[in-house]
């Protein structure tokens, strides 16, 4: 038996409740993970990264 | 690599690292962004004015409307938009990461390579040497050297990501990770192909699986070249031009976890009730509608970023581009799902509607992302003030309206041109027969765009002005600030531990580029794979049709033709199973009648009539003379004229490499077809340009161009009109292939 028989005997709507599934279950993971409170502090502090990035300690002769 | 170790702070007792970023490489991206906007954006005037009149096409092979139309396209998006993105990304990933790139060698060969792309890529299209699918259009030598350079990228980035002295990778950086995975993934698969010569190549996938690929492609190119990148790009400069944090950094990850998930499915809504099984398009169409949700959800995490600084706006021009760049974000990406709404895509598909919504996004949100990028970069590359806050403004205030004039009039052009094809009489007939006529009413919009393209490209060239005296005024040698941080410690061991223990296992990831990125690539992977296998695998996708046979080796040549001039730009091959389309153009296309199609020819746009049945309707003449001067058969229509095709020889040794190609394809060539291309070729031909003399048409066509594109022409559409023995006579001997 191939893969297509296999494939072919399934039933359309499978593919897109499966993948329907998975996304779900991504969703809710990382929803989960990113509003529990104890992320609260990390990921504030991840917010200022663009900000703390470009104060040079000094600036000695450069080139062209 | 200027890196040197210094004692550290005793306080901190942290080992501190020196080093100085590779801000050259940046400003290269940065002029080439301008210098390349510029000329993809002229290109774009070009068109715009050979659709307004067709003079403009000037009789030239090179600038016809249907060779620079990709060119106009692949400069905007891969010059203009690629060089932006590489501006952004040398310059944010080297401050978020806190490390100079990892290689300057690599950071000068990405540049130069890119550039050389760009250069073979204004150089081929022009002359016709395209492999026609959309975004997708250049030859494979230099589709291999973009995947190179691409490895380039990323061998450099992911260097830079190894070596860098910030343990957690900020958003803008998942955001760059996820373009280098899915642009390659993408790329190298919709670009698999059969070569055929130095400068020619058949797609691997036939008709209906060749579509889908190409829209699979498509769509993500948009998704993963003109989106995440600049999402990333949002998440670093807007923060930094407002001075203040992104509104909410949880929001940030659901938007990227999301978006990155959902926008791989989306490609089939480029394809309703088209050939393609409807399972696909419907699941297309869902994906797109759910993408509302993370689309907005940045949109307003970009807007909110601004809560407490909306003065700002209307003092500084850099934050007045940024807010229009979100909104148009916001507008383009509700308008995108509502698109891939099957009733309404009914009506929108194939239209301006979908040029107004295209150019809404890359004007809006792409170009005004990156002005707002190079206003606030300009003064910081080249160490000076920005030589005119004025023009700056100007250029704002100038291309605002542009967009305005152009996206409103190709909306009305949109419209106008949907209803116009599916309006019918009192008695149940086509309003509009004539599909002329529907083409004729938007001219005076065109105009209007031309004026609104004027206006855009007005304000490039003010934003090239201010860039070039901003460049002028800078000192002669550019300083070199040294930045100090400590170096990468190793992870805490709670975190190595893992599990979900404290939820750190996003942490983790986002502290493991490796990691990171194999997630990512899953993500993209297995949403394609949900799509991608049931299409390829399942028979009962594309039922055979008997009668369908392959194309002649003359109708190969013609089809090449085709191909070469661009023809599918403005016209498609697809009837949809439409009352309005059935009645003007005939029985609706079936995914049979495709298998032999290597590539697709389907088109996204009706500038002129679809051509899916041509084939029978018109006598050779009349095409013949059509292809000499459009407006001797059709007196209103704004197609170019093609009298070079009657002047250039069939090249006939690319005939044999090209039905020698197609049996590599396993398409069923008998092989008498191969061994005798030539030969079947010019006896065809000779019949054909016989029978055009004899309709009172120019003698000696027999070895020109113009009698394999006739001959292409005449077979579209009539295989499902013979009956299944004509066609197996016809074809006739032993089959190769499969």
């Amino acid at each position: 038996m191939k893969l297509a028989d296999v494939m072919s005997a399934m039933h359309f709507n499978l593919f897109a409740q499966v993948a329907l599934l998975i996304a779900v279950a991504g969703f809710a993971t990382v929803v989960v993970s990113v509003f529990l409170a104890r992320n609260r502090e990390p990921f504030r502090r991840a917010s200022l990264l663009p900000l703390a990035d470009d104060r040079p300690v000094g600036t000695p002769g450069g080139r062209a | 690599m200027t890196t040197a170790t210094v004692a550290g702070s005793a306080a901190r007792n942290e080992r501190m690292e020196r080093f100085v970023y590779d801000d050259a490489v940046v400003r290269l991206f940065l002029l080439a962004t301008l210098v390349w906007g510029l000329v993809g954006m002229l290109v774009g005037i070009v068109i715009a004015l050979e659709l307004a009149n067709p003079v403009f096409n000037l009789g030239l092979p090179w600038i016809s409307f249907g060779r620079l139309r990709p060119l106009h396209t692949n400069a905007v998006i891969f010059a203009f938009a690629g060089n932006a993105i590489f501006t952004g990304v040398y310059y944010s990933t080297q401050r978020l990461l806190k490390a100079r790139m990892w290689s300057d060698g690599l950071s000068r060969l990405h540049f130069w390579g890119w550039q050389a792309i760009i250069v073979a890529a204004a150089l081929t299209l022009p002359l016709g040497i395209t492999q026609s699918k959309e975004y997708a259009e250049l030859e494979w030598p230099i589709d291999v050297a973009i995947a190179l350079v691409w490895v380039v990228f990323s061998v450099n980035v992911f260097g830079t990501i190894v070596r860098r002295r910030e343990r957690h990778l900020y958003v803008a950086i998942w955001f760059y990770i996820a373009t280098l995975v899915a642009i390659a993934v993408l790329h190298i698969f919709n670009n698999l192909v059969v070569v055929a010569g130095p400068f020619k190549s058949y797609s691997i996938y036939a008709g209906v699986q060749d579509a889908f690929m190409q829209w699979w492609y498509g769509h993500n190119a948009v998704a993963f070249f003109l989106t995440t990148p600049f999402l990333g790009m949002m998440y670093y400069f807007l923060p930094k031009a407002a001075d203040r944090p992104v509104f909410s950094y949880r929001l940030s990850i659901l938007h990227f976890w999301t978006l990155v998930f959902l926008y791989i499915w989306a490609g089939p809504h480029h394809l309703h009730y088209t050939a393609l099984p409807a399972w696909a398009s419907t699941l297309g169409m869902l994906f797109s509608v759910m993408l509302w949700m993370p689309s907005w959800g940045g949109m307003v995490n970009g807007l909110l970023t601004l809560r407490g600084a909306w003065h700002k706006v209307t003092e500084d021009p850099v934050l007045k581009f940024f807010v229009v760049a979100i909104t148009f974000y916001g507008m383009s990406t509700f308008e995108g799902p509502l698109l891939s709404i099957k009733s309404v895509n009914a009506l929108s598909h194939y239209t301006d509607w979908t040029i107004a919504h295209v150019h809404a996004g890359a004007l809006g949100w792409v170009g005004f992302m990156v002005f707002g990028m190079v206003y606030w970069l300009l003064p910081r590359l080249f160490q000076t003030e920005l030589w005119s806050k004025r023009l700056a403004e100007i250029h704002f205030w100038i291309a605002t309206v542009g967009i305005l004039l152009y996206v409103v009039a190709i909306y009305a052009a949109g419209l106008t041109q949907g209803l116009m094809w599916r309006a019918f009489d009192e008695t149940g007939r086509l309003a509009y027969p004539d599909f002329v006529e529907t083409t004729v009413r938007l001219l005076p919009m065109y105009w209007v765009r031309v004026l609104g393209g004027v206006l855009y490209i007005a304000g490039m060239v003010i934003c090239g002005v201010n860039a070039l005296m901003t460049w002028r005024s800078g000192p002669a040698r550019y300083a070199e600030p040294v930045h100090e941080a400590p170096a990468l410690r190793p992870l805490p061991a709670e975190a190595e531990a893992g599990g979900f223990k404290h939820a750190a296992w996003h942490r983790r990831w986002e502290g493991l580029p490796l990691t990171f990125s194999v997630w990512v690539a899953v993500a993209v992977v297995t949403a394609s794979l949900f799509e991608i296998v049931p299409m390829f695998l399942i028979g009962s996708n594309v039922p055979t049709i008997q009668a369908v046979h392959p194309y002649t080796p003359l109708e190969l040549a013609g089809r090449d033709v085709y191909v070469a001039e661009g023809c599918n730009n403005c016209h498609s091959q697809m009837i949809r199973p439409i009352r309005a389309e059935t009645m003007r153009y005939g029985e609706y296309s079936k995914p049979g009648e495709f298998v032999y199609d290597h590539p697709f020819l389907w088109g996204s746009r009706r500038i002129g009539p679809d051509l899916a049945r041509v084939g029978g309707k018109y006598p050779d003449l009349w095409h013949v003379r059509h292809m000499e001067d459009p407006r001797s058969t059709t007196p209103q229509s704004i197609m170019p004229a093609y009298p070079w095709l009657a002047r250039t020889p069939i090249n006939w040794s690319a005939v044999e490499r090209g039905v020698a190609a197609q049996v590599t394809l396993g398409v069923p060539y008998t092989r008498e077809q191969v061994t005798g291309a030539a030969t079947l070729g010019r006896a065809q031909a000779k019949q054909i340009a016989a029978a055009i003399a004899q309709q009172g048409g120019p003698a000696g066509l027999e070895e020109t161009e113009l009698v394999a594109l006739v001959s292409y022409l005449q077979r579209l559409g009539t295989d499902i009109k013979k009956s299944s023995t004509t066609a197996a006579a016809a074809m006739g001997g032993e089959r190769t292939g499969r």
